[in-house]
């Protein structure tokens, strides 16, 4: 079962949400050393995790935090366009059935099968919301290396231009479109995993 | 034609592409294009595939790939060993500050050289668990390339694998579900990859000798290989293990 977070409430009280926020810190502050904020040494949080942020979330066997994304507006201000516009050779797409994937994380303590099986289970959830709540197109920037996996997940992918140099990484920006057709194109590389999608409720704060 | 304009043009033409001489003519054209005059994408290796079906597809001078294939260069060649160490594209110059050159690789840049390749420009295209490839574009010696397409070639490459991965999964179909390993042979597979015995195994991980060699033998059988060594270097390729898992401390 994977878990979808919406509206979450700051400060995040609920554990699969700070678990979330400390293995972005660990995968993105730590191992790949980007420079972005991090809240009482153990957080990643930026000025996105607001309450318009949508959170995918894989669970490990033990309840705990395997991989997550972060799904962000393409109405408002988002990372492609505020902070990436160079890579784009014209406007991003954007609108209410345009969502930009961000902070794809995969737990660093997962072995190499357990990151992979889990890589194939975030990436089938971000098919199900999609076809699930009427999006029809994810944005985002990548790493080359990782661009490349993306494209070999075998779903409709275009660029939107021309990678860059940024902070001594090469970045590109990447469309992918989502129709019905895509669960049997994630099916014919071996990644698909079908799974119902959860909501995680929170308490009203008192 | 804005730059960017070149490479949607090129992923037009092989966006739906199903076989490999129009794949060949688009990238000749885009290289055309861009300034080089050759390009090759290759698959370097595919250890679970039997190798006649990998694609190659180049516009070499004829010589030069007959010098290449006597001398079984694919295995070994330079340019290919650089293009695992990175995921960004490399100018064939930078090759020497990205891996350790012997005698012999300093002899196969010359001999292209003097077979009429100069400097090229790589893509690296690796997908974990899968294929390692590149795409390459060359330029006559003595011809410079241009440093503002590069990008573009950057691009083109990237897409140009991913055509080419899937002309190979329709030749050559993987057949689902891969062999698996269960924890416990991935863990013991993890201790050999580390050079331990068998009996040392089995002291690390407080399980009977000959527990250890039956998990061992399983997983040779899973992935249809005989000897231990090959047995890491499978677990490794298909990402049941990783560099990561055993270089751990």
């Amino acid at each position: 079962m994977v878990s979808f977070a919406q509206s979450i409430p700051v400060p995040f009280n609920l554990p699969a949400l700070r678990e979330m926020f400390e293995a972005r810190k660990r995968v993105f502050v730590d191992l790949l050393k980007w420079d972005i904020p991090v809240l009482e040494e153990r957080y990643e949080v930026d000025q996105f995790d607001d309450e318009d942020a949508t959170y995918l979330i894989v669970p490990d066997g033990q309840g705990g935090h395997a991989g997550s994304a972060r799904l962000l507006k393409t109405t408002q201000s988002h990372i492609l366009d505020t902070l990436f516009p160079e890579l784009c050779a014209a406007p991003p797409p954007r609108g209410p059935r345009v969502l930009e994937i961000t902070r794809f994380c995969l737990g660093r303590q997962l072995g190499a099968d357990a990151r992979l099986e889990t890589r194939n289970r975030l990436v089938s959830a971000l098919v199900a919301y999609a076809l699930e709540h009427g999006i029809e197109t994810y944005t985002g920037v990548a790493e080359m290396g990782w661009l490349q996996q993306i494209l070999a997940f075998g779903w409709r992918c275009r660029p939107l231009g021309l990678p860059c140099i940024i902070d001594g990484k090469m970045l590109g920006a990447l469309r992918i479109d989502i129709t019905p057709e895509t669960p049997g194109l994630l099916e014919a590389n071996g990644i698909y995993r079908s799974a119902p999608l959860q909501r995680l409720e929170f308490l009203e704060a008192a | 034609m804005h730059p960017f304009d070149r490479a949607e043009a090129f992923l037009r033409d092989v966006s739906e592409t199903s076989n490999e001489s129009e794949l060949a003519d688009a990238l000749a054209c885009v290289s055309r294009e861009l300034g080089f005059t050759y390009f090759a994408l290759t698959h370097h290796v595919d250890i679970r595939r039997s190798p006649e079906n990998a694609v190659r597809l180049h516009n070499y001078p004829g010589d030069w790939v007959e010098y290449y294939d006597e001398n079984s260069l694919g295995v070994s060649d330079p340019v290919h060993r650089a293009s695992h160490v990175t995921s960004v594209g490399f100018a064939w110059s930078e090759i020497p500050r990205m891996i350790a050159m012997t005698a012999k690789d300093h002899e196969i840049l010359m001999r292209g050289e003097g077979r009429g390749i100069g400097d090229g420009f790589t893509v690296p295209a690796n997908v974990p668990g899968e294929s390692n490839g590149s795409c390459s574009f060359a330029n006559p010696t003595g011809t410079a390339m241009r440093e503002e397409d590069l990008p573009v070639a950057q691009l083109v490459g990237a897409f140009a694998f991913e055509a080419a991965r899937r002309l190979w999964r329709v030749r050559s179909p993987l057949i689902y579900p891969l062999p698996q390993l269960t924890d416990r042979q991935r863990e013991c597979v993890l201790w050999v990859a580390r050079g331990k015995s068998d009996w040392e195994i089995s002291r690390i991980l407080g399980i009977q000798h000959e527990t250890v060699i039956r998990h061992l033998k399983q997983a040779r059988e899973r992935f249809g290989v005989g000897k231990r060594t090959m047995l890491a270097i499978h677990a490794l390729f298909d990402g049941s293990i990783s560099f990561n898992d055993i270089l751990k401390r």
